[in-house]
């Protein structure tokens, strides 16, 4: 189920807030556009959830728990762009 | 004093944080800031004497500011003065005068660039009947509800100009 708009813009304030206290230069971009951001990758996650799953082989599909998989996506991806 | 002359000025290692909802204190390559939230409205709160030599012609607060991270969308600032004073106000509670703003300043195009806003206040109790010689409040509060630049504004120094 998709985030409530309380929730997005939770993330959006966080977000802000991280990049801020780094001092990462996020352009051109105002706090509705990044709002916008947050909401499509929100909608992403929640037309491609299904996908995501099946995606994963067993027997981590029925393992795993669906905070896992999450981190687990999470974790994945933040490597490979070295965010931290 | 004349007008366009220097009455008070602050850098950020200066303020007084309110019990709620401060600006927070940061340094940006060593430069002493105060950092307003995009999503919450922040205050921060700096207090003095007005000098002798302010000749009762309205006072112009001018704020330098940089944002974080924002090079587009606008940013918003309200300015409110307390009168402390001899007998006027009670320190245990507030007692802000209704804020003058200014509104919907672009923000420079380089983030680290700092940019200068002036918010202006006509003498008597538009800057709550300040007068020279009484002491004093301001509170500098960045209305993040309205504006739209994304990220922390960072506050970097607050003069005040005889206007």
């Amino acid at each position: 189920m998709a985030l409530n708009a309380g929730d997005r813009a939770f993330v959006n304030s966080l977000l802000q807030r991280e990049w801020s206290g780094r001092n990462e230069q996020t352009g051109a971009m105002t706090k509705a556009d990044l709002l916008a951001a947050v909401a499509a990758v929100d909608d992403w996650i929640d037309a491609n959830a299904a996908s995501y799953n099946q995606a994963l082989p067993q027997p981590a599909r029925d393992a795993l728990t669906a905070p896992q998989k999450v981190e687990l996506l999470y974790r994945v991806a933040r490597r490979r762009y070295e965010v931290d | 004093m004349a007008s366009g002359d220097t009455l008070l000025q602050w850098s950020a290692l200066a303020n007084e944080p309110p019990s709620s909802n401060a600006a927070t204190f940061d340094t940006r390559n060593q430069h002493p800031v105060l950092d307003f939230d995009a999503s919450t409205n922040e205050t921060a709160v700096f207090s003095g004497v007005m000098p002798q030599h302010y000749a009762t012609g309205g006072v112009t607060v001018y704020l330098h500011y940089a944002m974080s991270t924002a090079t587009s969308g606008d940013i918003d600032w309200d300015v409110g003065f307390e009168l402390v004073g001899d007998g006027s106000q009670d320190i245990d509670s507030d007692g802000f005068a209704a804020v003058n703003s200014v509104d919907n300043t672009t923000v420079p195009g380089t983030s680290g660039h700092i940019d200068v806003v002036s918010v202006a206040f006509t003498d008597g109790a538009d800057m709550d009947s300040v007068t020279a010689g009484s002491g004093f409040r301001m509170k500098v509060t960045r209305d993040a509800a309205s504006d739209t630049a994304a990220g922390d504004a960072e506050l970097r120094w607050v003069e005040i100009r005889e206007t």
